[in-house]
Parts: C-alpha cells; sequence; structure tokens
C-alpha cells in the first residue's frame, strides 16, 4: 500500500499508541473520583494538557480539549454569544466545520487569488466596525497554502486600536484551524497573533475523535456541552484522558522532528513531481509553492475524471483523493478549487496528494508511475 | 456496435448487468440516476456512497460513466403524487410510479436523445423485443431464456422470487422495444456468485430496502413531515361504537394490524378509513366482508401484449388499440383506456368463446395484487376485476397486475 492522502487521516504513532495504553486498561479512572489512583489519573491529564499547550506556547488551561476540530471550531464561534449584532469574516477556503457554523451569522467571505492566498486588500475592506469574529486557517486542507496569519494579526490589531480611539468597545477576535499546520509548522499563539486556535489530533499521527481550542484570556466562550463542568466548564463530560495523552505525545513528536520531516517531505514531493511531469497531460500543480505545507502536492490534470484515476489506482493500493473527503463523499465540486478559480475541467481532473511518515522516494517513483498508467488507461478509453 | 445505457445503482444487480452487457460486445454506458433525497440533519439518504460504488464498477470495466439529475422530475413525478394521493386516504406505490416516469421514460429518452439504441436495467424481468431476437439467435445467455413472442413483451422473471413485473407493468411499449434485462433469465444466488467471480466487490452488499427518499425513518414518519397529526376517532365496525383515538387517518393502511394502541385481546385490523371525516374503522373479525371482496374496481388500467397472447386480433378485442387510445387524462397521466368494447368473449389462445351479455370483453387473466404475492385466477371485464373465490381487498392506490403465463398483461390501480 501506499498511502497519499495523510491530510484526511494518520495512523496513530508507535510512542501514542504506547503512551494511550495504560489510560485504556490499568489506569481506566475517571479522572473526577475521589480516590488516589483517580487524582493521579487527573494529574496525567492536566500534564498532557500542559505538554500540549506548550508546544503552541501557550498554558493548560488555556486549552479546551474536544472531540476534535469541528467541535472545536464550532466552540470558538460561541464567542459570539456574548456579543451583540455581530459580523463574521471568513476566509472562502475554509473547512466545512468553519464555513457551515459561520451561517447563522451575518457572514462575509474573504478572497484567495489562484494560489489560495489571502487577498489581504479585499480582507481590509471588508473588516468594518461591524465584524466580531475573523476565521483563517493557518493552512488550506486542500491546498496546503499556508497564511501569512501574522500580518492577518496587525491588521486586526490596527483595527482595534481605531476602535478604542472612535469609543468602540465592540471586541474583535481572530481565530484560526491549524489542524492541518501543525504537524509541519511551528506554532506559537502569541507570534501569531491570534485569540482563538484550533488543533486537531488526527492529523499529527495522535488518535481520532480529539482536538482541542486554545482561548485568550480576553475571550469568553459558551460550553456547547453543559453538564459535570469538566474543562472549566467549557466542555462537559468524562474527560478522553487516553486520547488527550496520545494527542500530546504524538504532537510533541511531531514537533521535534518538524525541520527534518519539512526537508524529506519537500525531496519526496519534488521526486513526485518530476514523475508525475512524465505525463501525457501536463501536470498543473496547485497551492503556492512558496507558501505551502511541504507534505502537500494538489495536482489537476485538466480533462480527465480524477475520481476514475482513484479507483484505478485503489486496485494498485495507492490510496489518494479529489477534495476534502468530506466534501468528495457528497459528490460536489470542492468549494476550495472554485475559490482559486480552476474551470471545470479543471477542478474534475484535480487530485489531492498529501504526503507522511511511511512514505520513501521509492514510493513515490512507483505512484508517479502508476498515476501515469492510470491516465494513459482513461485516454486511450476515449 | 450498439450502445447501450444501462442505469447503475451500486447494487450488484445493476453492476452485473452492465458486466453481462460489456461481454456480449455492447458499446455500455453506466449511468447513475439521481433521484430526490432529503438532505437533512438526521436523514441518511445513501445516495453518494451509491454513486461512487456505481462509477467504482464503470471504472473498473472502464466503459462511460454519466450521471443523470433527476432530482426536480422525480420530486414532482414520484414524491408529489405520492403525497398528494396519500392526501386522499389513498396508498400509493411510488416505486411504480419511479419506473413509469423515471427510469422508463426520463432516463430512457435522455439516453435514446444521447444516442444509446438501447437502454439496460438490473431490473429481475425479462422482455421480448428486436434485440432480445437476436441475442437468443446468437444464443447468447442474456437472451434471459425468453419465450418467443410476436411483439414486444414483458415477462416475468426466470426467478419466481424476484420478479419485479408487479412495478413494471405500467412502463412504455415504446421502452419496452428497446429495454434488455441482462439478469432476468438468472436466479439471484447465480447472480451473487456471478458477480464475485467477475470480481465484483459490492456482490454481497446489504440490498437496499424500502423507498430511498423516505428513509429508514418509514412512510409513517415521512408523511408526518407533510401531513399535520389530527386527533379521530376509532370505531369498531362490527359495534360501531367508538372505541380509541388515532392520530390522522392517513397514515393508517387497510389491513394493517399495528400501530393501533387498543388495549389487549385480539389485535384490530383497520377495515376501512373515512378521510374527510378522519375516522378509521376497525374489526377484530378477519372474515369481515369489509376485508375481503369478489370484485374490485380498477382505474387507470394499461393494457399491453394482449397481441403477443396470440389473440387473434386486437381490434376483436379492443376497438381501439389501446396505447392509441384516447380519453380523458388520467390522474396518473396515463390515458383512460377502457369503455366500449366489442361483444366476443375470448380465452388465451384466441378462440371466440361465445356471445356475451356484456358489452365489455371478458378477458381471463391471472392477477397479482401485491410485489410477489401469490398469481390469483380472475376475469377482466372492463376496469373490473372478477375473483372466483374472494380476496383480500387491497388498499386503494395500490396496483392489481395481469398476466397470462410469463407475460405482464398491464395492470390498474385499485379504486
Amino acid at each position: 500500500m501506499i498511502f497519499l492522502d495523510y491530510a484526511s487521516a494518520t495512523p496513530v504513532s508507535e510512542a501514542a499508541k504506547e503512551a494511550m495504553a495504560p489510560y485504556e486498561s490499568a489506569q481506566f479512572f475517571n479522572p473526577s473520583a475521589p480516590y488516589l489512583a483517580a487524582k493521579n489519573v487527573r494529574d496525567d491529564y492536566e500534564r498532557a494538557k500542559s505538554d500540549l499547550a506548550h508546544l503552541i506556547g501557550a498554558k493548560g488551561d488555556d486549552l479546551v480539549v474536544t472531540s476534535g476540530a469541528t467541535e472545536a471550531n464550532n466552540l470558538a464561534f460561541s464567542a459570539l454569544d456574548l456579543v451583540e449584532s455581530p459580523t463574521v469574516l471568513v476566509l472562502e477556503t475554509d473547512h466545512a466545520s468553519i464555513l457551515n457554523t459561520a451561517k447563522k451569522y451575518p457572514t462575509e467571505l474573504i478572497r484567495v487569488d489562484r494560489t489560495g492566498l489571502i487577498d489581504l486588500e479585499d480582507f481590509q475592506n471588508k473588516l468594518t466596525r461591524n465584524v466580531a469574529f475573523v476565521s483563517i486557517a493557518l493552512a488550506n486542507n486542500e491546498l496546503g497554502t499556508i497564511q501569512p496569519l501574522a500580518e492577518v494579526a496587525q491588521i486586526i490589531k490596527r483595527e482595534r486600536m481605531a476602535r478604542l480611539v472612535a469609543g468602540d468597545a465592540r471586541p474583535l477576535y481572530l481565530h484560526s484551524d491549524a489542524s492541518q499546520a501543525l504537524n509541519l509548522v511551528p506554532i506559537s499563539v502569541a507570534r501569531l497573533g491570534v485569540d482563538l486556535l484550533t488543533l486537531s489530533a488526527a492529523k499529527v499521527y495522535g488518535p481520532k475523535g480529539v482536538g482541542a481550542l486554545y482561548h485568550g484570556h480576553n475571550v469568553k466562550l459558551a460550553p456547547i456541552a453543559t453538564g459535570g463542568g469538566q474543562e472549566s466548564g467549557l466542555r462537559s463530560g468524562t474527560e478522553n484522558v487516553a486520547g488527550l495523552v496520545g494527542f500530546a505525545k504524538a504532537a510533541a513528536e511531531a514537533k521535534k522532528h518538524q525541520t527534518y520531516n519539512r526537508k524529506h517531505y519537500e525531496k519526496l514531493r519534488q521526486v513526485l513531481k518530476s514523475e508525475l511531469e512524465q505525463s501525457e497531460i501536463a501536470p498543473l500543480f496547485l497551492g503556492n509553492p512558496k507558501h505551502q505545507l511541504a507534505n502537500f502536492c494538489p495536482v489537476s490534470f485538466p480533462g480527465l475524471d480524477a475520481e476514475r484515476l482513484i479507483y484505478l489506482l485503489e486496485d494498485d493500493e495507492i490510496y489518494l483523493s479529489t477534495g476534502a473527503a468530506c466534501a468528495a463523499s457528497k459528490g460536489e465540486p470542492s468549494h476550495v478549487l472554485k475559490a482559486i478559480g480552476l474551470n471545470s475541467r479543471e477542478i474534475a481532473g484535480s487530485l489531492r496528494i498529501s504526503l507522511g511518515a511511511e512514505n520513501t522516494e521509492d514510493d513515490m517513483r512507483i505512484a508517479g508511475q502508476k498515476i501515469i498508467t492510470a491516465i494513459k488507461t482513461e485516454l486511450a478509453r476515449k | 456496435m450498439k450502445t447501450v445505457y444501462v442505469g447503475m445503482s451500486g447494487g450488484v444487480d445493476s453492476s452485473l448487468s452492465a458486466v453481462l452487457l460489456k461481454d456480449q460486445g455492447y458499446h455500455v454506458v453506466g449511468v447513475y440516476m439521481k433521484n430526490w433525497s432529503r438532505d437533512l440533519p438526521g436523514m441518511k439518504c445513501p445516495w453518494a456512497a451509491d454513486l461512487a460504488d456505481a462509477k467504482r464498477v464503470a471504472v473498473r470495466l472502464g466503459i462511460d460513466f454519466k450521471v443523470f439529475d433527476f432530482e426536480t422530475e422525480y420530486k414532482q413525478k414520484v414524491v408529489d403524487y405520492m403525497l398528494e394521493e396519500f392526501g386522499k386516504g389513498h396508498t400509493p406505490n411510488p416505486d411504480i410510479m419511479c419506473n413509469q416516469e423515471i427510469k422508463f421514460k426520463l432516463f430512457y429518452e435522455t439516453a435514446r436523445e444521447q444516442g444509446a439504441d438501447l437502454i439496460a436495467t438490473g431490473h429481475y424481468a425479462r422482455v421480448w423485443n428486436d434485440e432480445v431476437a437476436r441475442l437468443k439467435e446468437l444464443g447468447s445467455p442474456l437472451a434471459g431464456a425468453a419465450p418467443e413472442q410476436p411483439a414486444p413483451s414483458l415477462l416475468r422473471a426466470v426467478d419466481e422470487n424476484k420478479d419485479q413485473t408487479y412495478f413494471l407493468y405500467r412502463i412504455s411499449e415504446d421502452a419496452i422495444a428497446h429495454t434488455l434485462f441482462p439478469i432476468g433469465g438468472m436466479l439471484k444466488p447465480d447472480v451473487k456468485k456471478l458477480a464475485s467471480e467477475k470480481g465484483l466487490k459490492n456482490a454481497y452488499k446489504k440490498e437496499s430496502m424500502g423507498v430511498c427518499f423516505v428513509g429508514e425513518v418509514g412512510m409513517e414518519d415521512f408523511l408526518k413531515e407533510y401531513f399535520p397529526e389530527k386527533a379521530g376517532p376509532v370505531v369498531d365496525l362490527d359495534s360501531g361504537k367508538e372505541i380509541g383515538t388515532h392520530n390522522g387517518a392517513i397514515f393508517y393502511c387497510l389491513g394493517q394490524r399495528h400501530g393501533l394502541d387498543l388495549g389487549g385481546g385480539l389485535p384490530y385490523y383497520v377495515v376501512k378509513k373515512d378521510i374527510v371525516k378522519n375516522t378509521i374503522y376497525v374489526s377484530r373479525n378477519l372474515n369481515s366482508a369489509e376485508l375481503w371482496t369478489n370484485e374490485l374496481a380498477l382505474e387507470d388500467v394499461v393494457m399491453r401484449n394482449y397481441r403477443a397472447r396470440g389473440l387473434a386480433n386486437d381490434k376483436e378485442i379492443f376497438p381501439q388499440k389501446i396505447t392509441n387510445a384516447r380519453g380523458p387524462e388520467s390522474r396518473t397521466g396515463a390515458k383512460r383506456n377502457l369503455g366500449e368494447g366489442p361483444t366476443e368473449r375470448c380465452d388465451f389462445e384466441g378462440r371466440k368463446i361465445s356471445r356475451s351479455q356484456d358489452p365489455l370483453p371478458i378477458i381471463p387473466v391471472y392477477v397479482r395484487l401485491r410485489h410477489r404475492a401469490e398469481l390469483i385466477p380472475a376475469t377482466l371485464v372492463g376496469n373490473k376485476l372478477r375473483f372466483e373465490k374472494p380476496v383480500k381487498r387491497p388498499a386503494p392506490g395500490q396496483s392489481a397486475v395481469f398476466y397470462d403465463g410469463d407475460v405482464c398483461l398491464g395492470g390498474g390501480i385499485v379504486v
């Protein structure tokens, strides 16, 4: 098997598995229980949270552990609960969990250029006094385009100052979904200038079903799940101890090998790209070559039906995808590819290739050749 | 090379149909028909997964694959019709409507416009037409062991247990003349086995049951989204006494036993309902006269294949050829076509039997009142079916389908 869809799922790393194991059996106690054995589990949980927070330059108390990035994104919007008639700005290429949650509010979409990079001028124009919430994913989940979030934060800072000067006390929050970025981009909430940041274990070789939302001290959140008051009352429900411990372990590992991995993936991607250049149909590499996650290699073969290529390649146990898994499963063309201005032939011919831990240079050569063979098969049919 | 557009649902039957057509040497184009579905929280209608399954099979076969979007038409012709009928207190059959209006009309017509010589589906049924005659001459199994007929005919499947002609009796002669049912000559277990041998991974996929757009929630819950619940009396037909309360006559079906919380003892059956008065009549008596009948009045009767049966002369049986019959547009869009007729009686061999006082032709048939139900001998006189022994009365809106041997002669909708 050659897996080329790490943007949709990553296998749990051996280290994370090992770290999680005790909490799924011997240390199964509810962290809220009164006996010492349970208190020890509570301590382990808090330590894991603290470790995870430190990786992004935050403290354990700044994190709310959730069931994943989608829930964290939903929770981030709860910052608007106390704001009167807020307007929301979101990037048009953002994930469905942002776009669909934003629908509850008057929303404007911030445009991107052909590489998926934010149009800062458009953003500035749309950043009016009514805007209370801005959400911009740190790295896009289909293109891997990394946004200049610090620049966005600067603009927001200026707007906040202007509001102060004008005696306007309405808040303005910056949220970013860093699910895809956490693996390969060094993240510091202070440097990014975000008030809210979403993290996911499932994209960094941690378990599925675990995520976290960082929230700055200035942000007042409202819980979606109420109950026993866990997570400082922001997310009730018995803590997923094993999940968080695995998440923290996996994220720490990712950070440790970040520099090496970036270079490694860049090299692999180069090998794959040169293979794909041999195709009868010239590949159109998507995204921003300067600002792209190193493991992303989105590509279009205009005029082909990428779905057919996927079904041909799955027989060779080569797994890749078209758009984001959730969009593709609805049979709708990707809103991301539309947003960057691809025509329908280019969208139909688009593959999302994303590399990961198990990939080797040989894999790249084999996969590249198999993709080219699949393209030949498709062309021969016509 | 002839071009066949095959309707592919992602299931084993239509997938194997595509394979068999390809093996036979046709230029095969797979088509997924996207029908109306409700994209609501809590609703699971797996069309996207089915589409992917269908496309996957098409890609493996190396055939073209298209998606025909019939969502709007399906909503109008099938869903709205069904709701309208339920609103009148009837129990319509959406599958029959889907075949008449969507699969063997819209799909057929669109396919032909796009260059198809023939269409095919994975239905368990057989046809006789020029193409099948040609296949039979070639000795192809695709001919489905169809007995020779002089004209385009719809025939029951070889697998009596799976036969789907009950749902197909209203499809047009034109469509039948250009349709292939590649697995109609096979038994279901053989279909599964062959599909597995051909490498179709969905060979053992769970079969879809029920009407897709209704989903897992069931018809009653579906209807509740369109018709408000309204309390009404439950009356015991035998005693005339009101014995309980129901939540809306629309939600109950004649013959239904469940869902009436009327305390213990023998079960009650719904034997009658008055949609205007919102009243349900029930009985404990399984022999209640309301439940049984010797005669069934039909409307929207369609007749097919009477020539194919070997009846001497259709003009003798019907003064006008049925498919050209003039008559007021009926509710379902079909032409009303039985009214006046000659005075001859014929048996199946076309022999005139006797003069009759009855002004209408008397046609002996076998009738199926439900999908997969037994075949009951009866005579069709005009738009009435007469049975020798009483039959359990089907709910108005259901179909009665006529057969002569393997041949489906048509059918009508129970009044």
